[in-house]
């Protein structure tokens, strides 16, 4: 059996579409989808459509897996950064409690050594309370750092939410292959939306994008702002 | 400006909110409020008095680009100085964003010092 559809009348005469372009668009409009009833009635002979089926029925699983790992990312996330709140202000109980006492060890009744090794203790004890703000700081930059590295989950979440789309077109693709046998000339076309860059995942070879916020600045700079 | 500038963060990630937020606090601006899209940003900035827009691109409902024309085009809000900060990296989203009026522009990852630089220049420009 050929795989062609006999129902599907034969093409336009080609030297009569040549004299008039909308015959032509029109012959080709049919020839897609005649071109799409044969692939469809292949994949059907040859047992692809289950295949294409299970493919489409995977899709929505995939794009779950997705959400889910959109959602435990972010609250990875959150909880980081519930958790460095909670430092900070650990930190800065510290750093006021060492200020109070390294200054009540300095009044004359409470820093009142009696003993050359007591004078030396309250000294090394002063200086290590006065060192406590320091130490507080550099904890609370480090504490930046970790905040600040929680921003994954808004670039990894973009790059999901794109490949969602991506999963739900593809789905929608194979939906169409599957069960589509309008003619194509009846087809809603879909033109692809211009999408937003969205995070930098691969920066090689393109020219369109800037790498980092020097290059933002550097092109700013360029157009005089 | 305000000697106590009102902030509002627009983004649709409550997790850069949050870190954006942290980090005004940071460099002393601790007068922030936040908004997940920009017609809940839309909404506030008319409802009340800001200084400051830091603004997300990608966002659902109204992104940052629609945002920033029509804050430009509102008689009340042109004035507010509205710095991008975006995973967007292409140029042409860059020159859009400064020819649509943009403060400044800022893409994701930044570091604090850049955001600082930033928001400081701006407001040294605006007053």
């Amino acid at each position: 059996m050929g795989l062609t559809d006999p129902t599907v009348p034969a093409a336009a005469d080609p030297q009569a579409t040549r004299s008039d372009p909308s015959s032509s668009e029109q012959d080709v409009r049919h020839r897609i989808g005649q071109l799409t009833r044969t692939l469809h009635d292949a994949l059907r002979q040859l047992g692809y459509d289950r295949e294409l089926m299970d493919a489409r029925d995977n899709l929505p699983d995939a794009r779950d897996r997705l959400a889910y790992i959109a959602r435990v990312t972010g609250e990875a996330a959150e909880n980081v950064l519930n958790a460095v709140d909670r430092a900070r202000t650990v930190q800065q109980e510290l750093s006021e409690q060492a200020a109070g006492l390294r200054d009540r060890w300095q009044e004359p009744a409470g820093g009142k050594a009696t003993t050359p090794a007591g004078k030396r203790l309250i000294d090394q004890t002063c200086d290590f309370l006065a060192g406590v703000g320091g130490h507080a700081d550099r904890t609370n930059a480090i504490l930046t750092d970790i905040m600040m590295a929680q921003d994954f989950h808004d670039l990894t979440g973009q790059v999901l939410r794109r490949v969602v789309v991506l999963a739900q077109s593809l789905e929608e693709q194979l939906l169409k292959l599957l069960i589509d046998t309008t003619p194509a000339s009846q087809r809603t076309r879909t033109d692809a939306a211009r999408g937003l860059a969205g995070p930098l995942v691969c920066a090689v070879a393109r020219e369109d994008i800037v790498i980092d916020q020097q290059g933002v600045d550097d092109l700013l700079a360029s157009l005089g702002f | 400006m305000n000697a106590d500038p009102r902030f509002l963060i627009v983004d649709d990630f409550s997790t850069m909110r949050r870190i954006v937020r942290n980090l005004l606090k940071e460099i002393g601006f601790g007068n922030v409020e936040e908004a997940e899209d920009g017609v809940v940003a839309l909404n506030m900035l008319k409802a009340g008095k800001f200084d400051f827009v830091v603004s997300d691109i990608n966002m659902p409902n109204m992104n940052g680009f629609e945002l920033l024309k029509i804050i430009r085009s509102d008689d009340s809000l042109r004035t507010i100085p509205v710095l991008m900060v975006t995973a967007e990296a292409k140029k042409e989203d860059i020159v859009l964003a400064a020819k649509g009026g943009a403060s400044g522009y800022i893409v994701k990852p930044f570091t604090k010092a850049t955001l600082e630089e930033k928001v400081q220049k701006i407001m040294t420009k605006v007053s």
